[in-house]
């Protein structure tokens, strides 16, 4: 696949999921704390740093996670090494953007982060399931008979 | 295009007869679909040299610089390169890695990897990894 096609699909898909998670966030402030929604804004900065967020994380998914013939890594080590990378990465943009300015602010990015990660994780697996099934299915219609 | 099928009684008298105003890319590559099976190439095993029939092909692998083609039960050198074997025999033989060509007509069946790579199941059992990077062109060739 086309590198920068993977890096865009892969932008938009983590910005879609932190978008979702601060939707989760605010149905949580609202819904379950009962607090106003007005004292839960988001800042433009804030807006593009999700988008920015988005486009970093993507990068080392590029490089660790592309198919990358000459990786000789186990998958499951890159994996971890990838989860580590990118929590590191959005805790800094997130104490740069100020996404939080306490400890409780931190838990709430953490758990976002890893709610992310598994959606991204999921959708991933979803559009290869749903590929080795299309391939399958053709693959009946061409086959040999032997 | 209107497509009839009329059924014969042997192989021999396996014909295809495409009319068309002019030749399409949809129509070359039908036509490469249909004549794949019937493409042959210079292959040898153990100093002897053979004409190996496209059809019985498995898959195709570069290893340091030489050619191995495998068969069901057997693998052959060939003189040809891997490029050049890729457009010689096309249809429903692709690229599956930078180091292979897999005939998707003999695979029994795939399953992907988490890692978006495709493991396919050869009808011998040998299985053969399909690269994510390719994984849409093997979609393309099988229409989907």
């Amino acid at each position: 696949m086309n590198r920068f096609k993977f890096w865009l699909e892969q932008t938009m898909m983590i910005s879609f999921a932190i978008f979702s998670g601060i939707l989760i966030e605010g149905l949580v402030y609202k819904f379950v704390e009962g607090s106003p929604l007005s004292s839960f804004a988001l800042s433009w900065y804030q807006i593009l740093s999700v988008i920015l967020t988005g486009a970093i994380c993507s990068l080392p998914t590029i490089l660790l996670l592309s198919d990358n013939e000459g990786f000789k890594t186990k998958f499951i080590v890159r994996v971890i090494i990838h989860c580590i990378g990118l929590y590191a990465a959005v805790s800094l943009i997130g104490w740069a953007f100020q996404w939080y300015t306490k400890i409780d602010g931190f838990i709430m990015v953490t758990i976002i982060f890893f709610m992310v990660y598994v959606f991204v994780w999921v959708v991933s697996l979803w559009f290869h399931k749903r590929d080795e099934d299309q391939i399958n299915k053709a693959l009946e219609d061409i086959r040999d008979k032997e | 295009m209107r497509v009839e099928i009329e059924r014969v009684n042997s192989k021999d008298e396996e014909t295809a007869v495409i009319k068309a105003v002019e030749i399409t890319d949809e129509i070359s590559g039908a036509v490469e679909l249909l004549e794949g099976g019937n493409k042959s190439f210079a292959v040898s095993y153990e100093d002897n040299a053979y004409i190996l029939k496209a059809e019985a092909v498995y898959y195709i692998e570069s290893v340091d610089k030489k050619t191995f083609v495998y068969t069901k039960e057997r693998c052959y050198d060939t003189k040809y390169r891997l490029y050049e074997l890729e457009t010689m025999l096309s249809g429903y033989f692709m690229r599956c890695s930078k180091s292979m060509i897999i005939n998707l007509k003999k695979v029994r069946s795939v399953k992907s990897q988490m890692s978006g790579r495709i493991e396919a199941t050869l009808l011998n059992d040998e299985v053969v990894v399909i690269s994510r990077g390719y994984v849409k062109e093997v979609k393309r060739r099988l229409g989907l």
